[in-house]
């Protein structure tokens, strides 16, 4: 929302100091200031976090929760949210695994066993959210525990290693120079920003997300919309999967366990509303960004880890309370 | 649109209850069918050394003695020696007692030694991730010279490791090891087999050669559960066939749920249930509470492996007769002593041996794991001459 | 109600077919069929006791199962040529769940009289003809779409309580019968008991939920508050001297406080919390998802700053609550079931409690017709830190040591109670005893997956599923009844 809120601005022939002020005071703006900020505070005390190498690196860790919070943002515009993707994520390693294994198929068709298997995970959630209207929390928390308890059940506990060489170069190896995942995170958020702001689905979210009846009514395909997008949900925890078994060469029953929370706080770090109908992709990303930086920076400068949760958990709370004063008190201007 | 809600409901059912059947003689134990290497039975002598504190028995573990050096090596790793050092700590998870003891050791050895540093680091949920992410954090911020890890996973933790070694910097292992390529060193506390034998050893003893017992554990997935579980199994199979495996039940690191667990083994089985293993320190003490409460105590016998700390209080009762473990402290403490005498270049692969200050000299088996010691078995008489 | 008619009609021609082919299909899986190395030992045992039968029933589910599906199939068939079928259908199909129960009171009896062990070997089929026998049989109570066809019972089933209780029911009645043991007096105590603290947490959460905001710290607060409580309790710790990057501040090292301070200070912290919560909440408009998002960090690594993984042993015996068993039962249980019927009867009689509804349901109207909004939010937040006081001491007195780390996911378990209970997430609805009644349930089957054998590392999945079926089970009966 209020990034459409700033292209319309844009367009209303105002000065350019007042357009970067608005662009500067808008949630997102706000949010790149703090995260500057942070960046600045992080490199001075340590030479070794500003490099290209830490980076990438950084960018190699959060490339699956950034994929994660991509869908997440839709979902959560439309007032909805997904807490199964961690176990979806778990269920589709372990199809890597035993599709590749314990089925001796190739792993080609493994890594499409997994997107397929993530995304009908995806589609069976929408399905039962739109058509016996459960609320998503609902749904998304027993699947949760069904989701993570089929891979434990399917994998027998068992881990599969042992993959091809070339498999590894997805979660592990670069792409001109890029690490590789890191590159299908950005073409994700270039398709996102796209379908978000350029397209009737994108709209269609924000208008489920203030009113739903309201949306129905005036005749959007919000059924089809919220099946779309929790499919999309599971396809991308799918493929964040497939990332987490090349990174970590083994398939565990229990991997991505919490990263549900981890997706869901970037987004509302991002600015994204809980309660629907405002969000941004932009947001998002930096909230990602953010939250990896700071847990990076901190340990870099020798914080240990529980004192960085406790940090991370301010910033949460801090970054989105100045933000919602700020904004209140733009609108009453 | 009922239909398929019908279907799908009973689509689910189905689903939940094709798997209700289970072979009970199955091993339970996701320990990924890795070789056994079951210990010679040996009921007899382990009494009295338990007695005495000790279980010295360390037949048979010296049969991979010959082994080559299997581990990695730090590339380029800077001339260091006599020189002060920075190590950091990435046990599995931060905030339990067990690592809070493997730090500490940590911190006499750094005391002792005077050039060396040890910093905090691990995460606090037991996530492959999460430490993964934390190992890259150190490895990036360029001021340690060498990594002490216990792995959640001990393929996953393998290709940042190797980062670190390709990056010149020094790695250890302990309590929890990695493939050997990706770490320099493992100080191993205690042979699984080891262990085994002490667990099943101390069962038998308290309940015969024909008990019946349950386990209760963290998670299927957790690699050392796996691992000892495996083989108790070998252990128990070769020595005492009369023993009676019941069932294996997973409780996370959850107290409660650890004493759920127990109180519905003891319900399910009734007086067929001669012992409870606790294969952690949440689930034993947790086991042992349960028993207490249920009054059973004598009656089913707790054995497991736990902190004497948490354990006292059932070992004064005299509801728990043994505990297993090694001394967490010693463990952290070989593990900083074996760094620096890599660091030194006093401890380089081939090497038999190695110094560990008031440990003394520390054997290496299976290539390139050093051997801490048999593990120890805490009773009534001993237990309170322990603090961790 | 003329005009849904159509669509109930389609529904209900269904049934009867798709039951047939379920019993045929589960049929196909009775253990006599799909294995016979087992059949041919429990056929032996089963026609061996059948000679000696004092019910009469002379045939066993071989016989009996091919008829109820062939009843059913014609039903179905009939059913498409005649469409005013609602009671026939329910009467014919209940007959035949009762025929499918006969075959397993006799398999019930054998296995009593004879002690055999074969009924924990059974596969599929045989779990699957109980439940469908038990619900065709309980198919006749659900409620009807046409006026004439509801009866009383009907509004006994309205509401999510009665349809965790049926589920509850049936749950332990399947065990049962396949374990007796887990009917045993010990047993069913230990199920209530197993999940009370979470219970107890849960009634908080309902009453959070129901003004539709949400607690996800709930978790690391009953872990925190459970250290203080125990830490207090047996003394000797140093306040104020917290070591913060090397830097040690100077403190006091604190005496062992007496048992009824160590009870209540929790309680009092977690209202302290619950009000910091919601001042950010209601004063600062951050949402609740952030705010405890945040808290569950915050709390959860000030736990271990400050106890570094020390657990608490060595309290004194007076301290340990929940390990006392007036009457035979222990403390959890009373607490559990009597703050769940104060806090149901306060919720349904006092002004704060019905404001905490209308709230949830229209924040806006309820602002008009004059309820502050802001103290409402912060007063539910600070009896949520309450309630998550009273489980965190509950939760340190259950066993004689206090782990430092909380259970994991334990927020997640709150929730999930809160929420299959019935407390619709959107604010506005639900009770309390719905959630209590879900954290026994959850646990229940916990207990029950074990007792029946399923195989462990499946036990996951099941308890997903079976949560799953119960929240379906129940939307799609409140979906029905609008019609």
């Amino acid at each position: 929302m209020a990034t459409m809120e700033k292209s319309k601005m844009i367009g209303d022939g105002k000065s350019p100091s007042q357009i970067l002020k608005d662009i500067a005071l808008s949630q997102e703006g706000i949010l790149f200031i703090i995260l500057v900020l942070t960046i600045m505070i992080l490199s001075r005390s340590n030479e070794n976090f500003l490099t290209t190498r830490n980076l990438f690196n950084q960018g190699r860790l959060m490339a699956e929760v950034g994929l994660m919070a991509l869908p997440m943002t839709f979902i959560i515009i439309t007032g909805g949210i997904d807490l199964s993707v961690g176990s979806i994520l778990g269920l589709s390693a372990i199809l890597v695994g035993y599709t590749w294994s314990n089925l001796g198929m190739p792993l080609e068709v493994a890594i499409v066993m997994a997107l397929l298997g993530g995304s009908l995970a995806g589609f069976i959630n929408g399905l039962i959210i739109v058509r016996i209207n459960v609320p998503p929390l609902i749904m998304t928390l027993a699947t949760l525990a069904f989701y993570r308890g089929l891979a434990q059940g399917i994998s027998e506990a068992r881990s599969v290693t042992g993959y091809p060489e070339w498999f590894f170069g997805l979660g592990q190896g670069t792409f001109l120079g890029f690490p590789s995942q890191l590159w299908l995170l950005i073409i994700a958020i270039i398709i996102s920003i796209t379908v978000l702001q350029r397209t009737t689905l994108g709209r269609t979210l924000y208008a489920i997300g203030n009113n739903a009846v309201g949306a129905r009514f005036s005749g959007l395909p919000v059924d089809r919309t919220l099946l779309i997008i929790y499919t999309f949900s599971g396809f991308m925890a799918g493929l964040s999967g497939v990332i987490f078994v090349s990174r970590f060469t083994t398939t565990r029953s229990d991997m991505g366990n919490g990263l549900e929370l981890d997706a869901i706080a970037a987004v509302v770090l991002g600015g994204t509303s809980i309660f629907g109908g405002k969000g941004s992709i932009i947001g998002t990303i930096i909230g990602v960004v953010m939250v990896q930086l700071l847990r990076n920076g901190l340990a870099i400068n020798g914080v240990t880890n529980d004192a960085t949760i406790v940090v991370i958990g301010s910033v949460l709370i801090v970054a989105i309370l100045v933000n919602n004063q700020i904004q209140r008190l733009r609108q009453s201007e | 649109m009922r239909k398929f809600l019908m279907t799908f409901i009973v689509m689910l059912m189905m689903a939940a209850l094709t798997v209700t059947v289970t072979a009970q003689d199955e091993r339970w134990d996701g320990a990924d069918d890795l070789d056994v290497a079951p210990l010679q039975c040996g009921m007899g002598d382990e009494m009295d050394e338990s007695d005495e504190g000790m279980d010295g028995d360390d037949e048979g573990m010296d049969e991979d003695m010959g082994m080559e050096y299997d581990g990695g090596s730090a590339m380029g790793a800077p001339d260091m020696m006599g020189e002060d050092i920075v190590l950091v700590d990435v046990p599995k998870l931060i905030g339990i007692g067990y690592f809070d003891a493997t730090y500490l050791g940590m911190q006499q050895a750094a005391e002792e030694l005077g050039n060396v540093t040890v910093i905090q680091g691990g995460t606090t949920e037991a996530n492959i991730d999460d430490q993964v992410a934390d190992i890259a954090n150190y490895i990036a911020g360029g001021e340690i010279d060498g990594i002490l890890f216990a792995a959640n996973d001990p393929v996953a933790i393998s290709p940042v490791l190797e980062d670190a070694l390709s990056q010149g910097l020094h790695v250890i292992g302990y309590d929890a090891n990695s493939t050997p390529g990706a770490r320099e060193w493992f100080v191993n506390q205690a042979e699984f087999n080891g262990i085994a034998k002490g667990m099943i050893d101390s069962l038998v003893a308290e309940k015969g050669e024909d008990a019946s017992f349950g386990i209760v554990t963290s998670t299927f997935t957790t690699p050392n559960q796996a691992r000892w579980i495996a083989e108790m199994w070998a252990y128990a199979s070769d020595c005492y066939p009369e023993l009676e495996w019941l069932e294996t039940l997973e409780a996370q690191e959850d107290a409660v749920l650890s004493f759920n667990q127990a109180n519905s083994l003891i319900n399910k089985y009734g007086e067929d249930l001669d012992g409870i293993f606790g294969m952690t320190s949440v689930a034993t003490p947790s086991s042992a509470d349960a028993v207490t409460q249920a009054g059973l105590c004598g009656e089913v016998a707790v054995v497991g492996l736990a902190t004497p700390n948490a354990m006292k209080p059932y070992v004064d009762d005299g509801c728990v007769q043994s505990v297993v473990l090694w001394n967490p402290i010693d463990l952290g403490y070989a593990a900083v002593y074996v760094a620096r005498a890599v660091v030194d270049g006093e401890f380089a692969p081939g090497d038999t041996t190695v110094e560990a200050g008031r440990l003394g000299t520390l054997t290496v088996v299976n290539g390139s794991e050093v051997l801490l010691g048999p593990p120890f078995i805490f009773n009534a008489e001993n237990i309170n001459d322990f603090d961790f | 109600m003329d005009k849904a008619k159509p669509k109930n009609v389609s529904l209900t021609l269904w049934i009867p077919l798709i039951l047939a082919l379920l019993v045929f299909g589960a049929y196909r899986f009775l253990p006599f069929i799909s294995q016979p190395e087992l059949g041919a030992t429990t056929i032996s045992v089963l026609t061996e006791s059948r000679s000696n039968n004092e019910l009469g029933v002379i045939t066993n589910g071989l016989i009996l199962m091919p008829i109820a599906a062939s009843v059913l199939f014609l039903l179905g068939l009939w059913n498409f040529a005649n469409h005013e079928v609602n009671r026939t259908t329910a009467a014919v199909t209940a007959l035949m769940g009762v025929i499918m129960l006969e075959y397993y009171v006799v398999f019930a009896q054998d296995y009593m009289q004879e002690e055999a062990t074969y009924l924990s070997s059974m596969s599929i089929g045989f779990w699957v003809l109980l439940i469908l026998g038990i619900l065709m049989v309980l198919q006749v109570f659900l409620p009807r779409s046409t006026v004439e066809q509801e009866f009383k019972l009907t509004k006994m089933i309205a509401n999510q309580e009665s349809a965790i209780i049926i589920a509850l029911v049936a749950l332990i009645l399947i065990v049962g019968i396949s374990n007796p043991r887990y009917l045993a007096t010990r047993n069913i105590l230990d199920v209530l008991q197993g999940n009370a603290y979470i219970a107890v947490a849960a009634i908080g959460m309902s009453m959070v939920i129901i003004t539709g905001n949400i607690d996800i710290s709930v978790g690391s607060l009953i872990g925190l508050l459970a250290i203080v409580s125990g830490r207090l309790v047996v003394g000797g710790w140093v306040l104020g001297g917290w070591e913060i990057g090397g830097l040690m501040i100077g403190g006091w090292i604190m005496p062992a406080a007496p048992i009824w301070v160590a009870w209540i200070v929790p309680l009092i912290l977690g209202a302290a919390i619950g009000a910091f919560i919601g001042f950010l909440v209601t004063y600062l408009r951050v949402p609740s998802i952030v705010v405890t998002l945040g808290m569950l960090s915050i709390l959860k690594g000030l736990l271990i700053m400050w106890t570094s993984g020390q657990r608490v042993t060595d309290m004194p015996d007076g301290y340990l609550i929940a390990q006392m068993k007036p009457f035979g039962i222990s403390t959890p249980i009373y607490f559990m079931i009597i703050l769940t019927i104060l806090a149901a009867v306060w919720m349904r009689y006092s002004g704060l409690g019905r404001s905490f509804y209308a709230i949830g349901g229209n924040a806006e109207a309820a602002r008009l017709s004059g309820l502050s909004e802001r103290r409402i939010i912060m007063q539910v937040f600070m009896i949520n830190g309450v309630f998550a006081g009273i489980a965190s001491v509950l939760y340190a007195t259950q066993l004689s040591i206090i782990q430092a780390t909380p259970p994991p996911s334990l927020e997640l378990f709150v929730i999930t109670a809160a929420v299959v209970g019935g407390v619709s997430i959107l604010g506005g609805k639900g009770t309390v005893i719905g959630a209590t009644l879900a954290a026994i349930l959850l646990n229940a089957i916990r207990s029950g997956m074990i007792f029946i054998d399923v195989s462990p590392f499946w036990i996951q999945a099941v308890q997903g599923a079976l949560i799953l079926i119960t929240v379906l089970i129940d939307l799609i009966r409140r979906k029905r009844q609008r019609l």
